[in-house]
């Protein structure tokens, strides 16, 4: 079965069984959910998941609800998951990042501190995340302490751990934040980390306001601390699971046997490859909620190489970053 | 004392002593000040700010003596004091129209412009500064304040809500609950301007005779009320009413005119790109009295209903997203206008079936004025009589 095949069995799985969803599909995809290509699956915008509570699941079977962490706006998208959707989450992001650490699990450092994970009631994106990446690290260790750098506990850890591969968790700004502008190397026992492999993701808007690139922070980071390994991770709470890495060799994120990518433009219009555009991703792992087809506020473009020096033949993208706010005239109070 | 209470306010206009001063309204001297206002702004360094053209064209002389001649009271009236005016936080011109307001009718003012840093308020404060310098303006001076400070800032806005004799409040429902929580004397009045709701009224029937260069204006002045705006001045129409026949290719010929001109005239922001299709799909799910929907490109979203009733105040779009519906009879609208409608824009319907109908029991709506109109600022404001509410009357016998 191919991907549009699996997809399009996804689309009716959730038309019959989310009334929500029916409605879409019926009013304004004419009662067409299935598509004869990739461009035709019908989608879904991605902040709805903040207003509506959409499930394709009987309330009794919800085993677990993911909270999107808010960041500009106080709405959170409410991601409905049971049992099986949670396990297979858990089952291809193994899969994922074994291809890019193997199959062995790392003494890990996450880049926060471990109230962040204890404190929490609500399980939002972030907690998700790191209770998601953990299941790759033995044993774990925080950065932080009291918003600090914990040096005593991180050079514990790499005089331990560092002559051998380790991983290092973050989120992209926090992973900027104690790398590059609190740590300072003196106090570190060993100043060289080669065999550090550093995964970090969530988005480049914080940096991107100090004006710094993917590639500056590559730079700054290899420079100050021989990284070899950096790994950026690109996904969507509201497909967690489905997520996408960073090649060491080309520069690209590229889609798996679970997902796939369009770019479309503002008229909704599915654009050339090299061509920027909104990012749509469609994953075959939302099977509890209708996920798996999203138009995300992302810019983004599908490379229009032919053959990449990676070897992957999969298709392969670069993502710019969230659409930023609008002004809005006119009279009414803000 | 004012130190204390005027702590974290910056002055762009005036300074500390604020006076309250009651004088003739219409008097030369201001009459004066606005025209040499006007004439400022015509200045070629200006051009880039349509809205300071507006501005300019509102106060040049010809209006000035226009709105002079208009207040023909039958007995003694002069400012009633000390304006606080709350300006609203996105349009950045609003804040001058208030100030001349209060200036027009014989008072002192203190105007509170937004935080953000719009080049207009700036532009204006330096020739309002400018002129203030002059001479012949000297007296003026204690007239005017222009003021910045935080919303958080509740010791200048309890003091300046006490002191004044008038409170003005533009910006919405939500401003004017916050600001009410800062009590007024005794003797002073309040103007505010809440959330509002505007309709547009088009006799298909009528558009359908027009020709191309006829329907291209309209389209035009659809857009001033509209876009222009972002839909989003209190004046916007959000619910289009066609009445008469040939509703089906009137409607196609309106909005498709329209969208010809927004390919030329109108950037649509990504986010609110996004925006709207949110909506769509919201309004889709939430909605029980959809007809059908249709989208141009990105800039027209637009949904038929197959109803309205008393909810449909709260149907409401912005950056180009409406809703339409068949008005069979005019005489259905009485049912579902309440006090929130504001303005109602119209195109092909007489002068007279529409004040007939104003006349009769509607709950609401305070302006009724042709497509292009919507957003002409006057002294008659939503369902204010301005001249009359900002003086006071004085009785010799």
């Amino acid at each position: 079965m191919n991907f549009l095949t699996k997809i399009n069995k996804l689309s009716k799985h959730h038309y019959n069984n989310s009334l929500e969803y029916k409605k879409i599909i019926n009013d304004i995809y004419c009662k067409n959910f299935f598509a004869n290509s990739l461009e035709r699956v019908p989608f879904l915008p991605v902040n709805i998941f903040k207003e509506i509570d959409l499930k394709s699941i009987d309330n009794n079977d919800v085993f677990k609800i993911l909270n999107s962490s808010g960041t500009t706006s106080t709405k959170q998208s409410r991601i409905f998951l049971d049992r099986e959707n949670a396990k297979m989450q858990s089952k291809v992001l193994v899969r994922l990042v074994s291809n890019i650490i193997g199959n062995k699990r790392l003494p890990m450092i996450i880049i926060d501190e471990r109230k962040t994970i204890q404190n929490s009631f609500n399980f939002n994106a972030k907690i998700a995340a790191y209770l998601g990446f953990s299941i790759f690290g033995s044993p774990i260790t925080f950065l932080n302490k009291e918003n600090e750098v914990d040096y005593e506990n991180l050079n514990k850890f790499l005089i331990k751990f560092a002559e051998k591969p380790f991983l290092i968790f973050g989120f992209t700004f926090n992973a900027y934040l104690n790398f590059i502008k609190k740590i300072d190397i003196k106090k570190l026992k060993i100043k060289n980390f080669e065999n550090g492999i550093l995964i970090h993701g969530g988005g480049w808007k914080k940096l991107e306001n100090k004006k710094i690139s993917n590639k500056k922070f590559r730079e700054l980071l290899k420079k100050k601390f021989n990284f070899k390994l950096i790994y950026n991770y690109y996904g969507l709470i509201e497909q967690t699971g489905s997520i996408f890495f960073e090649s060491q060799k080309c520069g690209f994120f590229t889609t798996t046997e679970y997902s796939e990518i369009l770019i479309r433009d503002k008229n909704l219009k599915v654009v050339p490859n090299g061509q920027k555009g909104f990012i749509q991703l469609l994953s075959l792992l939302p099977t509890s909620y209708p996920g798996h087809s999203i138009l995300t506020e992302d810019y983004g473009e599908i490379s229009n190489l032919k053959n990449c020096n990676c070897g992957s033949k999969k298709k392969h993208f670069k993502v710019y970053g969230r659409i930023p706010e609008a002004e809005l005239r006119g009279c009414s109070d803000v | 004392m004012y130190e204390k209470k005027l702590k974290g306010v910056k002055f762009l206009v005036g300074n500390r002593n604020i006076a309250s001063v009651s004088t003739d309204p219409y008097n030369r001297i201001i009459c004066k000040f606005l025209v040499q206002i006007s004439l400022e702004l015509k200045k070629k360094k200006y051009n880039q700010y349509p809205d300071l053209l507006s501005l300019s064209f509102w106060c040049r002389k010809k209006n000035i003596e226009r709105l002079k001649k208009n207040f023909a009271p039958n007995d003694i009236r002069k400012g009633r004091g000390l304006i606080f005016h709350v300006a609203p936080s996105n349009v950045p011109t609003n804040f001058i129209y208030s100030l001349i307001f209060g200036l027009l009718t014989g008072n002192s003012n203190i105007v509170k412009v937004p935080s953000k840093k719009f080049n207009q308020i700036t532009i204006i404060c330096e020739i309002l500064n400018k002129l203030l310098k002059k001479k012949i303006f000297y007296n003026l001076k204690k007239l005017v304040s222009i003021v910045r400070f935080d919303k958080e800032n509740y010791d200048a806005m309890a003091y300046l809500s006490n002191l004044c004799d008038v409170r003005i409040i533009w910006g919405g429902d939500n401003s004017i609950n916050e600001i009410r929580k800062f009590p007024l004397n005794e003797r002073s009045l309040e103007l505010t301007f809440a959330d509002r709701y505007s309709i547009c009224l088009i006799n298909s029937f009528e558009l359908k005779k027009i020709n191309q260069l006829e329907l291209k204006t309209l389209v035009k002045n659809f857009y001033n009320d509209t876009y222009l705006f972002d839909q989003n001045a209190c004046s916007s129409p959000h619910l289009l009413l066609w009445t008469g026949k040939f509703i089906k290719t009137s409607r196609k010929r309106f909005w498709l005119e329209l969208n010809e001109l927004l390919k030329k005239k109108y950037l649509l922001p990504d986010k609110a790109a996004f925006e709207k299709i949110n909506k769509l799909f919201l309004d889709i799910l939430n909605l029980k009295n959809i007809k059908f929907y249709e989208k141009y490109d990105s800039k027209i979203c637009t949904i038929f209903l197959s109803k309205l009733d008393s909810k449909t105040d709260r149907l409401r779009g912005k950056w180009g997203y409406f809703y339409e519906y068949e008005l069979k009879k005019l005489e259905y609208l009485k049912k579902i206008i309440n006090k929130k409608y504001q303005t109602l824009t119209y195109f092909g319907i007489k002068k007279n079936i529409l004040n007939s109908f104003v006349l009769s029991n509607v709950k609401g709506i305070d302006r009724v004025v042709p497509i292009g109109q919507a957003s002409d600022i006057n002294l008659k404001w939503d369902g204010f009589d301005i001249n009359y509410f900002l003086t006071r009357v004085i009785d010799v016998k």
